[in-house]
């Protein structure tokens, strides 16, 4: 598993959910007010399902929820995804 | 390794042990602690049964046997919805006083036998001296940091609350273990006359009920619902942080009351609402948080301060709500030493977002929901951690507090 896949599906995810008010990849989803605090349960549940990962009490610190950047850092910390970047265009 | 949490509640003749359905991780062993007493009201006390890092059951006591199969239903039902679900967060302290005193048991008790506090009831103390001039005192000073800092408006509410206010909190689904409601006879002379009657020469029970019905009035568990009713489909202007700051009776329903002071049916408080934008109420309760912490290490007390999470019950997304406040730090929590083993909150801090906002039509000028935080402090359980850790001789107070109690005198 690549970062960039990863992104797209940590992006496609927000997509979904937030709709058209989808933030950046550096937004702070809660500061700036895209979703209520519930949004980071939701966040959390995604991430340990989608990527499989059991999450630990340590894990659930909202540092590593508030961005797309700050999802994809650690999800690729917790499962060692740093495979090639895929070039522009590439298919999946 | 097996073993038990300390217990919890009251002493009974009946103990019986029931299995939860699967092991609960320890760290949501407090989660569990909060909600045995409201699974079935024949419950009088229980302790948690830990094996190898998890709870797998729980000892109930009471005054008759338990229906087995019916207790093991409600308790897994509860277990299951509130409390399996939640992803575990870690404990996260935000303040720990510079002082740590070594805290002796047994206040209340002294208390009680110098006639400082009597039981009224379940949950319900009178209170006297030197308890009272305290209040005041305490009372008086955290104010005085609002005001400092603040244009602040106080107000008196009414002991009642409406109902509807309560609904539009979303308090009647998220906390109904707690609701309290305010009933009286119809307004009829034939309800007046049957009463009259039925009551003749026995004392009244559960069967007026059936003249009453009533139920638009409760007793309110906080002040801030009151504010926010208060200001109900108004709206800020940019820029503008409006504060109200409330003192009043507060009540919750508590199943369990073994030392009334640590835990009581009807208690004061102090509550400072701050209603805005996001960052100017965040900031409002971290300045109030900050210089609350220094009063309390002048003084010399010892507590800490932690995340916390509202006592959320048999909602659909209870383990959510609780998740998402411990995520956000939405709550805090400041819990004051009162014995060697124990403490108690006595304060909390909480950002709301725009939960009051939106339920309340409390606007900013694009007609987005304003965001609100509040400021709670218990005076009996401050003033009760207080005489614990010093004493109710005034000779064995920080010169300050000793001081502040004599002017403020009766």
């Amino acid at each position: 598993m690549s970062t960039d896949d990863v992104r797209g599906r940590v992006r496609s995810f927000l997509d979904t959910r937030l709709a058209s008010r989808s933030p950046s990849d550096t937004d702070d989803i809660f500061a700036m007010g895209y979703a209520n605090s519930l949004f980071a349960v939701q966040l959390a549940r995604f991430v340990q399902t989608e990527f499989e990962i059991e999450l630990q009490a340590e894990d659930m610190d909202i540092d590593n929820f508030r961005s797309l950047d700050a999802i994809v850092g650690f999800v690729c910390a917790k499962t060692g995804a740093d495979g090639p970047q895929r070039p522009a265009g590439e298919l999946a | 390794m097996t073993g038990v949490r300390s217990p919890v509640g009251a002493p009974a003749p009946v103990e019986v042990d029931v299995a939860l359905r699967a092991p609960v991780p320890i760290g949501l062993a407090a989660e569990i602690e909060q909600r045995v007493l409201f699974v079935a009201r024949e419950i009088v006390g229980f302790s948690l049964i830990v094996d190898d890092g998890a709870v797998t059951g729980v000892t109930l006591r009471s005054a008759e046997p338990l229906d087995v199969a019916e207790i093991t239903r409600k308790l897994d039902t509860v277990v299951d919805n509130d409390v399996r679900t939640q992803l575990v967060t870690p404990a996260k302290v935000v303040w720990r006083s510079a002082r740590q005193r070594t805290v002796a048991d047994g206040t209340y008790d002294r208390l009680r036998a110098a006639g400082v506090v009597s039981e009224s009831g379940e949950g319900q103390a009178a209170i006297g001296e030197p308890l009272l001039g305290l209040m005041r005192y305490f009372d008086r000073t955290v104010t005085g940091i609002l005001a400092d800092h603040f244009d602040v408006r106080e107000y008196r509410y009414p002991t009642l609350i409406a109902t509807s206010t309560l609904e539009d909190a979303g308090y009647t689904d998220s906390f109904p273990h707690h609701l309290l409601f305010v009933t009286r006879l119809h307004n009829d002379m034939d309800v007046y006359a049957g009463v009259q009657e039925t009551f003749a020469g026995r004392p009244i029970d559960g069967e007026i009920l059936a003249y009453c019905g009533n139920v638009d009035y409760c007793l309110p568990p906080t002040m801030c619902y009151h504010t926010f009713a208060q200001h109900r489909g108004t709206t800020i202007g940019d820029g503008t942080l409006r504060v109200v700051t409330a003192k009043g009776k507060s009540f919750r329903f508590e199943a369990g009351y073994s030392t009334t002071l640590e835990r009581l049916w009807d208690f004061t408080i102090r509550e400072m609402v701050f209603m805005g934008g996001r960052d100017a109420v965040v900031a409002a309760r971290a300045l109030i948080m900050s210089h609350t912490f220094a009063l309390l290490d002048d003084m010399g007390l010892t507590g800490r301060c932690e995340v916390g999470n509202d006592p959320f019950f048999g909602t659909v997304d209870t383990s959510d709500r609780i998740v998402a406040q411990r995520m956000l730090e939405l709550k805090y929590e400041l819990r004051l030493q009162v014995a060697p083993d124990r403490d108690i909150a006595v304060a909390s801090f909480n950002f709301h977002d725009d939960l009051f906002g939106g339920g309340f039509g409390i606007s900013h000028a694009d007609g987005t929901p304003a965001t609100s935080g509040c400021v709670g402090f218990g005076l009996e359980r401050l003033v009760y951690a207080f005489v614990c850790q010093f004493g109710t001789d005034p000779a064995d107070w920080p010169d300050a507090v000793r001081a502040g109690v004599r002017r403020l005198g009766a």
